[in-house]
């Protein structure tokens, strides 16, 4: 026999009130990892969302006189835009947080009258621009996937107004090209009003080689540290304005925050009132005990011994309230999560938070109990056998 | 120089009411394989007496040597050492663990020594069957009777070896028939070498020991030798 047959005796005899303390644990326990998971699957989907959203920074040139609008720089007549060269992508990479740089989309702005309207032209790199604007919804050409240089996208605003649609033919700057597809509303007034063509082939239309208007760039994560790529861009790139998406999905980033702030002042909440219903709980434990504990004393157990018994009992306690209140946690917000964060979230079942959950349950139940055992050890032996 | 001696033993109780002096200048000696007797009125102090020749607790003033170690000079630690080596209890009301069985109850001193489950199976098995519940090993305390229970107390004193047992009234809640077969056991114990010390109040019961010390109001009244039946 060990010390820990009579601990687990001991929590065997007393079921309902040993039970009701592992259940005290289970709620404290359950509550945090839940809040902590729905939080986590909540920050997770905002990166989600902004890795969706595509760029979180654009480059365009330090210039004040500018009136036309796309992607934050506005032009007075696209003709006056400062330009840069293609030689800046180049530049971008040498950044100290360059792995970061996920996907880069340089743009050239010019202006063209078709059916006698004025139009909006961007020319872009049409695989990074779809890899950063993947919430595209294109209403495509049969099998078509991806523009060539002789076709154009159409945005929902322009085609509209130009009347045009997929398969129809455009002359742009003296030269016929198919659209390849039409883009549906993008909420995005600069997006839908435009007409995108092969960056090349609108540096060789407009006769403006190498020439870049503006840049947008998506770093690859959420947690990635934006503002020092951004500060870290803006001097490798002088004359340039180098800033960070500032997006209803940072508002919600925002809101994220908050709650994991609120997570963590809940979470401290139900760990002190748990580490006080184990304190309780043992103090109560010990002190029906004393005679128990007189007798281990008298025939010759020393207090480290008695120490060890009590603190056996409450590991055990705090390991199976820390495993249940983990699995029900999980459980919880696994089902749950959605309507709790009121986002669409998916729940991951994380390892790491189980280790977490269990051991700090553990942790919470042995330091808790310090007291009652330090109390058992002051215990007389003649006083608690009532020798005298 | 016997196995046990005591020299002018005072404890002093400081409490709500002032002083009590429970014991007042106790000396007594006491030889290997000796069964004494300890008896006296109620608050007479033989108790107090027990629970400091137990090394449970420290006399205000004198000292008590057992096999030539005073046991008081020792701090707290090395004294459950010492109670663990050389002392078994037996309590008043036997004190047996509840949730625990006979057997486990038995084997609860050897629980904090090395030797492994079987070895302490091993020992607490034969102590069983030396007390006559070999066949009650897994029963719970609460389904043994009254003797029974004191023989599991018995066991548990006994199967550590030490030299020395302490008893405290060992036959105060039985019936005369099952005391008087709880104190053959004693002296079947004795006549195999271990030293008892009794605490008790009835007088049937020194028809068993070898010498009773009478104690009155904290004081040694006297020593008187018996001569003990045969079991």
């Amino acid at each position: 026999m060990r010390l820990t047959n009579i601990a687990m005796g001991n929590l065997k005899r007393r079921k309902l009130k040993m039970g009701l303390l592992v259940l005290g644990l289970v709620i404290g326990v359950a509550s945090i990892v839940g809040l902590f998971s729905i939080t986590k699957a909540m920050q997770e989907d905002l990166a989600n969302k902004i890795d969706e959203y595509g760029a979180n920074m654009l480059i365009v040139p330090d210039n004040d006189n500018v009136s036309i609008s796309f992607g934050g720089i506005t032009v007075e007549g696209v003709g006056q835009v400062k330009d840069f060269d293609m030689s800046i992508i180049d530049k971008m990479r040498t950044i100290k947080n360059k792995e970061t740089l996920n996907i880069i989309s340089p743009k050239l702005l010019a202006d063209d009258s078709i059916n006698n309207k004025q139009a909006l032209l961007v020319g872009v790199q049409f695989p990074e621009e779809l890899r950063l604007k993947k919430w595209w919804q294109i209403n495509w050409i049969a099998g078509k996937k991806a523009p060539t240089a002789g076709e154009v996208l159409v945005g929902s605003e322009a085609a509209r107004v130009l009347e045009l649609a997929p398969g129809n033919t455009v002359k742009i700057k003296g030269q016929d090209f198919q659209v390849a597809g039409t883009i549906q509303p993008t909420g995005s007034s600069e997006n839908d009003s435009a007409i995108f063509i092969d960056l090349a082939t609108l540096q060789k239309l407009t006769n403006r080689p190498q020439a870049v208007s503006l840049v947008e760039a998506a770093a690859f994560c959420y947690t990635c540290p934006i503002f020092e790529v951004t500060s870290q861009l803006q001097e490798k790139l002088p004359g340039t304005k180098v800033s960070a998406l500032k997006e209803s999905v940072q508002n919600r980033d925002d809101m994220v925050k908050k709650f994991g702030v609120f997570a963590l002042a809940v979470s401290g909440i139900i760990m002190i009132i748990g580490a006080l219903v184990v304190l309780i709980s043992m103090l109560s434990s010990v002190k029906e005990r004393t005679r128990e504990i007189g007798v281990f004393r008298a025939i010759g157990y020393r207090k480290s011994h008695v120490i060890q018994i009590v603190l056996t009992e409450a590991t055990i306690l705090s390991l199976i309230g820390g495993i249940i209140g983990y699995l029900i946690g999980m459980s919880v917000a696994s089902a749950f999560g959605s309507v709790v964060a009121q986002m669409d979230v998916k729940v991951v079942w994380q390892p790491l938070l189980a280790l977490y959950a269990i051991g700090g349950a553990v942790v919470i139940g042995v330091v808790a109990s310090a007291i009652p055992a330090w109390q058992a050890t002051r215990l007389d032996p003649v006083e608690a056998l009532r020798f005298i | 120089m016997g196995l046990i001696e005591i020299r002018d033993v005072h404890k002093i109780y400081t409490g709500g009411e002032g002083e009590v002096h429970a014991l007042k200048g106790i000396s007594l000696e006491v030889q290997e394989g000796e069964f004494l007797a300890m008896m006296g009125p109620s608050g007479s102090g033989k108790s107090t007496l027990l629970s400091v020749m137990g090394a449970l607790n420290p006399p205000s003033k004198g000292s008590m040597i057992i096999d030539e170690i005073d046991v008081y000079a020792l701090d707290s630690e090395r004294r459950a050492d010492f109670r663990h080596e050389y002392i078994g209890f037996v309590f008043q009301q036997f004190q047996l663990i509840p949730y625990l069985t006979a057997m486990e109850n038995v084997m609860l001193p050897l629980a904090i020594s090395k030797r492994t489950d079987k070895e302490q199976r091993e020992m607490a098995q034969l102590v069983l069957e030396k007390v006559g519940l070999g066949n009650k090993a897994l029963r719970l305390p609460n389904q043994l009777s009254g003797g029974e229970q004191n023989r599991v107390a018995i066991a548990r004193a006994i199967v550590n070896q030490p030299p020395i047992v302490f008893a405290d009234e060992p036959t105060g809640s039985l019936d005369t028939k099952t005391g008087q077969e709880i104190l053959e056991l004693f002296q079947t114990l004795n006549n195999e070498g271990l030293t008892i010390i009794m605490v008790t109040h009835n007088t049937e019961n020194l028809d068993w020991v070898q010498r009773v010390a009478f104690i009155r109001d904290g004081s040694l009244e006297k020593i008187q030798v018996c001569k003990p039946r045969l079991a």
